[in-house]
């Protein structure tokens, strides 16, 4: 079997940050249902975790390739 | 024809227009910032490394991109 | 899209990137392949479509015309109208209804039956698109505000003095690179990637019902034909996805270079 382990490790390091944004637009999604006028408001927040999350998806993207 | 429909309030539907588009714009550029910048910064930090020879360039420029992409991030759609 | 698969005796040999490669008429670089085909029947049939439904155009729509203006009314509508409002998107329509129609039309031939490839699974055709929103998203923003004005418009407001050259550095490069590049990615390797699931299923089950060693395989062949049979709707459904994507983006990013503030 070839292939290479980094790209499994890209794997295995995907499951959180997966996890974690569905959480986040989860809450985002039941706090503007809860309150629609509440969503410009919790926008921003969502955006950042989003972008935290995110980093850490990409960070192991990047470097999985470049190591 | 949906553009029959009666508009009772057209400012907010623009203001709603605007606010979804910025979520989708919002959406696709984050994953967009955080790649470009861990790309570019972490090129330097490579080209850096090339030239000082050093080893570990890399990994402080990709670090910064990361940081400065999450800047740009909050600048652009972190605050109202 | 077997050939590999009758050299029984050595094998299952896995597909790979080179079942992309179809030649119909001569080879190498100037080879017609299948995919050439594919875009010029594809171009033939939306315009054969579209000019059907608007010949005899009348109030009340039969159902040829309704069938098209469904089409047109979602690009319009959901796209345009909503993305770049309501006093600017007429230009970007045609634009956009002729990149939504292709691409999708394209993605679906990938689980048509006898023809079964999709066109943007081959990268060239999918950088051939992405290289006309990115020609059209610059050319819109220098045309509206001059060429200093343009990348003047390109920073964020607000960032404290030092720091301003780094995040120009880095606009600029997600607005020259990146944004094309993840355009034309997106699109390319979603349609190769459904396309190589769904010929590892359907190889896959092929050759484990015809060179199966004992009954048990050939009987679990099965399971895999039935996931080829779910992995095709599931196909059906990423690539409508990704055609209204990328012309989601397209309008995107043109409305981001016709604004006037950021």
């Amino acid at each position: 079997m070839e292939g290479n382990l980094n790209v499994i490790g890209y794997g295995l390091a995907a499951i959180g940050p997966a996890i974690a944004v569905g959480l986040i637009f989860a809450a985002y999604i039941n706090g503007t249902a809860r309150q629609p006028e509440s969503r410009g408001m919790l926008q921003p927040i969502a955006i950042l975790g989003f972008a935290l999350a995110e980093a850490l998806a990409l960070f192991g993207l990047v470097l999985a390739f470049i190591l | 024809m949906s553009t029959n429909r009666p508009q009772p309030d057209d400012a907010r539907r623009e203001r709603d227009r605007a606010m979804s588009e910025k979520d989708a714009a919002a959406a696709w550029s984050v994953p967009a910032y955080l790649l470009s910048g861990m790309a570019l910064y972490g090129g330097i930090g490579w080209l850096a490394d090339r030239w000082l020879g050093t080893s570990w360039l890399v990994l402080v420029g990709v670090l910064l991109g990361t940081a400065l992409a999450m800047y740009v991030i909050w600048l652009r759609y972190g605050t109202r | 899209m077997s050939p590999h698969v009758l050299a029984a005796g050595e094998g299952f040999v896995p597909p790979s990137v080179g079942d992309f490669w179809q030649p119909l008429i001569g080879d190498g670089a100037l080879a017609v392949t299948r995919s050439m085909f594919l875009i010029v029947i594809s171009v033939v049939l939306i315009y054969g479509f579209l000019a059907l439904v608007t010949k005899n155009m009348s109030v009340v729509p039969g159902k040829l015309q309704y069938a098209g203006e469904g089409v047109y009314g979602f690009v319009r509508n959901s796209i345009a109208i909503d993305v770049l409002g309501k006093k600017e998107f007429l230009p970007f329509l045609p634009l956009l209804l002729t990149q939504f129609t292709l691409i999708l039309l394209n993605n679906w031939f990938g689980v048509i039956p006898f023809i079964q490839f999709p066109t943007f699974s081959r990268i060239g055709f999918a950088i051939a698109v992405t290289l006309i929103t990115y020609v059209v998203y610059h050319a819109v923003g220098i045309r509206r505000k001059g060429v200093a004005g343009y990348f003047k418009g390109l920073m964020p407001p607000g960032i404290p003095g030092w720091i301003a050259p780094f995040v120009y550095l880095l606009e600029l490069m997600t607005f020259f690179i990146t944004r094309p590049l993840t355009l034309g990615m997106r699109l390319f390797a979603n349609m190769f990637a459904g396309h190589m699931l769904l010929l590892v299923f359907i190889l896959g089950g092929e050759y484990m019902l015809l060179h199966g060693s004992n009954l048990f395989i050939q009987a679990s062949s099965v399971g895999a034909f039935a996931m080829g049979l779910v992995m095709t709707f599931f196909e059906i459904l990423v690539q409508f996805l990704q055609a209204y994507v990328f012309v989601l983006l397209t309008a995107l990013y043109i409305a981001g270079s016709l604004a006037d503030e950021h």
